[in-house]
């Protein structure tokens, strides 16, 4: 049993820091009030405890859960571990500490407490990838393809797989300007950079300009007018989606997706 | 004639077509290659409309031979006409492809010449992505009814899914509305594609590198409110094409008025968006709640109820089913409870493996309990006690009241004007305190 203790840890924000945070847990046989990186803000006056990574004790961790919690704890720790909610850590070692004391049920009690959170996180991903690998946009720069994306989740390792399949022959970029990090891929291989400046893109050619326009005018085409609803358009495409889409940027600009504030009205 | 103006032309004249779907292949992408295809499929915007756009849809061309009367390509209505070339659109389906802004072709045509000269031209265009392009993206092929069943063939060795429209709902509106469309020029490609699917799952069994014969099936899309069908009708047609012809998916589209004919609903008829939503809501119930037709309607009451979605109107009408034990019933009757849906229960399945459920642990696995409360029991909880009003209240579909104009003039004269925003709300407010009572009154 795990002793609810009034104190906090924090960390460096990698996995394998969060790991050594499961360890030192797991070892004191207490639950923290809160798991925090370092930059995430103070919000209790906790005693804190500063949890040093060291690899030996992560690879310990990562061996037990293929062990202790079933072949598929991994992957979905993973991802819920990609999401950026801000009680990320402390949700992912409550539901560790129950994983460890009940085994590989763990991820078939899905309505539990401790649990049902972890895999809102890991679904929130998801999902959220799965949305850019249609919203994402590629503007052709000559020697490479380039987009920039704006997600609240750290989606590129999500995305790899599928734009790496997809365009074997391509030299791409992704860039994600949220967590300032790059996914790279040239000549079949790809990698992962971190930025912390803003990749500059060169100038579109006219070439480019021309296929932008002729999708710009497909999407007008397709549209029913007798069928118009901005409504369903916002929650099928959420506007956070249309700064990077080449075909909603300019509407996001004269204010056609802009909400009617119902309230105002009544 | 420019590029620009051929490709306005083209996808003006194919919009109506509703099926934009990329679903049903899944297949790896390859070195050398570009493209590949997800089972469930990729939205990659939506138009104005609200509608998914997944694929470049376009027609060939719009130069049409017939004359149907509810189509906007029709030989004697005034409009531009064009037509690509197959190295234009191929080339233009690779360029939008790179930039990730479709996940494929969605390829249909008007009947230039006859049949056979118009499945050709496509054939030319879905060889040369597949061939030179080495194009491995999905593609959905539109079959042209009364086409040779060889080249049917040949399209269903380049395409994903095939599809071919049943237009209307019976062939008395068919022979009245499209003179030159048989229904059996429609059922035989149907039956073909059928027959060519099942058969060739049975040689990909024997030998694995037989190639593939629309590995996403087919389709079809049926416009509504064109026609006098019924609801019923409508579905039970349905239902036999998805066990007769093992469809993927059946479509429809309310009708648009593109012209106007003694034969048709006049041309300021609003398209019945209601109706046509309640038809795909009742669709689903058909593919994934294992429902059946006669279930939802029957020959007293022929039309699904604008103010409640059709589960929730069988489960008014079947009250002595409920309450359900959410911990002991099974997935059939856990499927037909209002406020869960095919992934709660399969969520409920898992869990309650784990230990009895309860109220709580149902919402937190997505149960909407606010519909569900009434039919269900659970730990700790023997189902809600309201009255019918509450009962009512909690199970109207509150999308139709929500002040949407377009939905609240469905069910006001043709003659209504609509009215300002801070009326329509409360307009919105009567209308849905009227449906409650009489809902109330059924119950």
């Amino acid at each position: 049993m795990y002793r609810k203790e009034d104190i906090v840890y924090r960390y460096d924000g990698s996995w394998a820091g969060f790991l050594c945070c499961v360890f030192a847990a797991v070892y004191s046989k207490e639950q923290p009030f809160a798991v925090l990186t370092f930059e995430q803000p103070l919000l209790t006056l906790f005693e804190e405890r500063t949890i040093e990574t060291e690899t030996e004790k992560a690879r310990r961790v990562e061996q037990s859960f293929a062990k202790k919690l079933g072949p598929d704890a991994r992957p979905t720790l993973m991802r819920a571990f990609l999401c950026d909610d801000p009680d990320r850590d402390t949700k992912l070692l409550r539901m560790l500490l129950l994983g460890y004391k009940v085994g590989p049920a763990a991820f078939n009690m899905l309505g539990h407490a401790d649990v049902a959170p972890v895999l809102e996180m890991a679904r929130s991903t998801v999902s959220e990838a799965h949305q850019y690998k249609g919203f994402l946009r590629f503007a052709d720069y000559g020697d490479f393809l380039g987009a920039v994306i704006e997600p609240k989740n750290q989606v590129l390792p999500l995305l790899q797989k599928h734009f790496c399949q997809r365009y074997p022959e391509e030299s791409f970029l992704i860039y994600d300007r949220t967590h300032r990090g790059a996914l790279l891929h040239q000549a079949h291989k790809a990698s992962y950079v971190r930025l912390d400046e803003e990749p500059c893109f060169p100038e579109v050619s006219k070439e480019e300009e021309g296929f932008q326009d002729l999708w710009k005018t497909f999407y007008r085409t397709i549209a029913i007018k007798a069928r118009e609803n901005p409504q369903l358009r916002r929650s099928n495409c959420p506007m956070r989606y249309w700064g990077q889409m080449t075909e909603l940027k300019g509407e996001l600009q004269t204010g056609n997706g802009s909400i009617q504030p119902v309230k105002a009205l009544l | 004639m420019e590029l620009m103006d051929k490709l306005r032309i083209l996808a003006d004249s194919a919009k109506y077509d509703v099926a934009c779907t990329s679903s049903g292949a899944d297949r790896a992408g390859q070195a050398g290659c570009i493209g590949s295809a997800h089972a469930p499929g990729i939205c990659h915007t939506f138009s104005a409309d609200g509608r998914c756009v997944s694929l470049l849809k376009v027609l060939m061309t719009n130069i049409c031979t017939y004359d149907c009367a509810y189509c906007v390509n029709r030989r004697s209505n005034d409009l531009p006409r064009a037509a690509f070339t197959p190295e234009e659109l191929a080339g233009l389906t690779i360029q939008f492809y790179r930039r990730n802004y479709i996940e494929g072709l969605f390829l249909s045509s008007a009947v230039i010449r006859d049949p056979d000269h118009t499945t050709e031209q496509m054939i030319k265009t879905l060889e040369l992505l597949r061939g030179p392009y080495r194009f491995r993206g999905y593609i959905h092929a539109k079959t042209i009814p009364g086409a040779d069943p060889a080249l049917v063939q040949r399209l269903g060795l380049l395409a994903d899914r095939l599809s071919v429209n049943i237009e209307l709902p019976s062939a008395q509106s068919l022979g009245l509305l499209a003179p030159d469309k048989a229904k059996t020029a429609i059922l035989k490609p149907m039956g073909q594609i059928a027959r060519g699917v099942v058969q060739n799952k049975q040689e990909l069994a024997v030998y694995k590198n037989t190639p593939r014969f629309a590995p996403a099936g087919q389709s079809t899309q049926m416009i509504v409110g064109a026609s006098p069908e019924n609801d019923l009708d409508i579905l039970r047609l349905t239902q036999g094409l998805y066990k007769k012809y093992q469809l993927r998916r059946v479509f429809y589209s309310a009708y648009i008025p593109v012209s106007s004919d003694a034969r048709l609903p006049a041309v300021d008829t609003k398209p019945p968006l209601l109706r046509e939503h309640r038809l795909y809501q009742a669709d689903w119930l058909l593919r994934f709640y294992q429902f059946e037709a006669n279930e939802l309607l029957d020959e007293d009451e022929p039309n699904f109820d604008p103010c409640l979605d059709p589960k929730c109107s069988w489960a008014l009408r079947h009250l002595e089913c409920f309450p359900v034990d959410v911990n002991r019933a099974e997935k059939a009757m856990l499927l037909r409870v209002p406020g869960i849906g095919p992934r709660s229960a399969q969520r409920i399945l898992t869990a309650r493996r784990t230990g009895e459920l309860g109220l709580a642990e149902l919402k937190r696995m997505g149960v909407v309990l606010k519909r569900a409360q009434y039919f269900i029991v659970c730990r700790g909880f023997l189902g809600a006690k309201g009255g019918r009003r509450q009962l009512a209240s909690a199970l109207i579909d509150p999308q139709v009241f929500s002040g949407n104009c377009e939905q609240l003039s469905l069910f006001a004269p043709q003659s209504w004007q609509l009215p300002a925003e801070k009326e329509r709300l409360c307009l919105a407010a009567a209308a849905r305190e009227e449906a409650v009572r009489c809902i109330e009154k059924r119950i």
